[in-house]
């Protein structure tokens, strides 16, 4: 009987033509199943990141090649600026070098007084960080995030997590080193967080990118709270990520509504995150030269925020953690 | 059908890669086609037996890593696009030019849509109606290469 079978199958074999291997539904049910897995382990365990480091280095000259057009088109545009034009520029850069030589005596003068005073304080010394300059290569191609590629990878020692600067302000964090070059997430990004302080009054909070726009958040701060439209933003550096005092952005809108009992606050990046070029890779200093009650921060960070949410934003310039942690002394309070 | 037409599907495939991998930005990016998908679609229409399911689902893996998202997600969207369009590709050659451009258009939905869905389940934020914007660009570039001479297998109206 099963032979039999078997020659009628043989018999029944569809010419060449219409032979199309297995079904697109089991190729469906395949590849997706295939998709799904990788998907899943892509993003919850870190088998893939090493394989993924190195098929982007594979893909670097592609990206050269796919770059050269606007790079071209770029070089000619400088090799045809005009003679007035790099004569104004030249100018121009001269008066900046000299106020900036101004400024950075007095910092000197600043950062020498500082040393000594905390040297007074028995505190730990502030973090110095290494810095280096990077070009951005282009925008991420994923129309769902804000990433922008830097020119800077591992052959520079570049890690995740460093912070990236421009001169303006904060622009974002690297988040994915590659060999030649690395991810940069932008402060925009909904993925993003980032420790800030208001300029003016030293309250503490957290903004978060909004993702679609390009702003930022401060959630949870209640709606009476001391934040006025055109308030500076700057790094409070309890994060041990930015440095401390960078600006980041500005308070555009204030919102309240009755029927919430938090402000809904929106700000603007000061950082030119669309139109710079090149951009400053801060590091992290190591761990040792953090100081030893390094995770107090952390701590402090819950603290007043919890308090402020209670006691309402009138208190916000007394909410200082000295009150709390008395041994805190590695942070200076920003200046009433 | 001929092998040295292997060659075309992957030099082609290639060429819209660059195009993908060219510096898109701003207003741009919001636009840009989905070239790669396009030209997987066409080879799907035209040569099922050199360009299928499988060599969609590679392609999409090119793409995730291009564009830096997970492994799968474009390779997903990819494959559910390309099963639609090769589950119906006998009737899809037998279609005139705007009934053609109709379905490519719902291919390409099909393919955003999906990715959109994996993306949220990724923890994304929608980007709102002009998330679909790169389609209608897709679908008339389509209409721009048939119209160039490109042979789809649609035939035109009254011929």
């Amino acid at each position: 009987m099963l032979p039999g079978f078997h020659h009628k199958l043989e018999q029944q074999q569809a010419p060449a033509f219409f032979a199309r291997g297995p079904s697109p539904l089991a190729r469906l049910v395949f590849f997706s199943a295939l998709s799904l897995v990788l998907i899943a382990t892509d993003s919850r365990l870190q088998y893939l990141t090493g394989l993924r480091q190195n098929l982007v280095a594979l893909l670097q000259p592609l990206e050269v090649l796919a770059n050269a057009p606007s790079q071209l088109y770029r070089d000619i545009n400088e090799y045809f600026s005009t003679h007035n034009y790099l004569l104004a520029e030249n100018q121009r850069l001269n008066q900046q070098a000299l106020k900036q030589d101004i400024a950075l005596q007095r910092l000197n003068l600043l950062m020498l007084e500082n040393t000594n005073l905390r040297n007074l304080l028995q505190a730990n010394k502030t973090m110095v960080e290494s810095s280096l300059l990077g070009e951005i290569m282009h925008v991420s191609r994923d129309p769902f995030t804000k990433k922008i590629i830097v020119n800077r990878g591992q052959r520079n020692q570049i890690v995740t997590g460093a912070a990236v600067v421009d001169a303006t302000g904060v622009i974002g964090q690297v988040t994915r080193v590659y060999p030649l070059s690395s991810e940069v997430t932008l402060i925009t990004d909904k993925s993003l967080a980032i420790p800030v302080q208001v300029e003016r009054n030293g309250l503490r909070a957290i903004a978060f990118g909004n993702g679609r726009n390009n702003t930022l958040d401060l959630p949870y701060l209640p709606a009476n709270v001391d934040i006025r439209s055109g308030d500076k933003l700057v790094t409070s550096g309890i994060d041990g990520i930015y440095p401390a005092g960078l600006a980041v952005a500005s308070i555009t809108k204030i919102e309240t509504s009755p029927s919430s009992p938090f402000a809904h606050i929106i700000c603007t990046p000061t950082g030119g995150i669309e139109n710079h070029r090149q951009v400053l890779l801060v590091s992290i200093p190591n761990n040792d030269t953090l100081s030893p009650n390094a995770t107090i921060p952390h701590a402090e960070k819950g603290q007043t925020k919890t308090e402020r949410s209670a006691k309402g934003p009138q208190k916000a310039s007394e909410n200082t953690p000295v009150k709390h942690l008395p041994t805190n002394t590695s942070k200076p309070h920003a200046p009433e | 059908m001929h092998p040295s037409k292997l060659k075309f599907v992957y030099l082609s495939i290639f060429a819209a890669y660059i195009c993908l991998l060219l510096p898109w930005s701003n207003t741009a990016l919001l636009l840009r086609p989905d070239f790669v998908l396009l030209v997987i679609i066409y080879w799907l229409i035209r040569a099922p037996n050199l360009c299928n399911i499988g060599t969609a689902w590679v392609v999409g893996l090119l793409v995730d890593l291009a564009t830096g998202s997970l492994f799968g997600q474009y390779a997903l969207a990819y494959t559910v696009a390309a099963f639609f369009a090769v589950y119906y590709q006998r009737r899809l050659v037998l279609f005139n030019h705007t009934q053609q451009l109709f379905y490519v258009f719902l291919l390409l939905i099909i393919s955003q849509v999906t990715l959109l869905i994996l993306k949220m389940f990724a923890g994304a934020q929608s980007l709102g109606w002009t998330y679909l914007l790169p389609s209608i660009i897709g679908v008339l570039l389509w209409r721009l290469a048939v119209f160039f001479g490109l042979k789809t297998g649609g035939r035109s109206r009254g011929a």
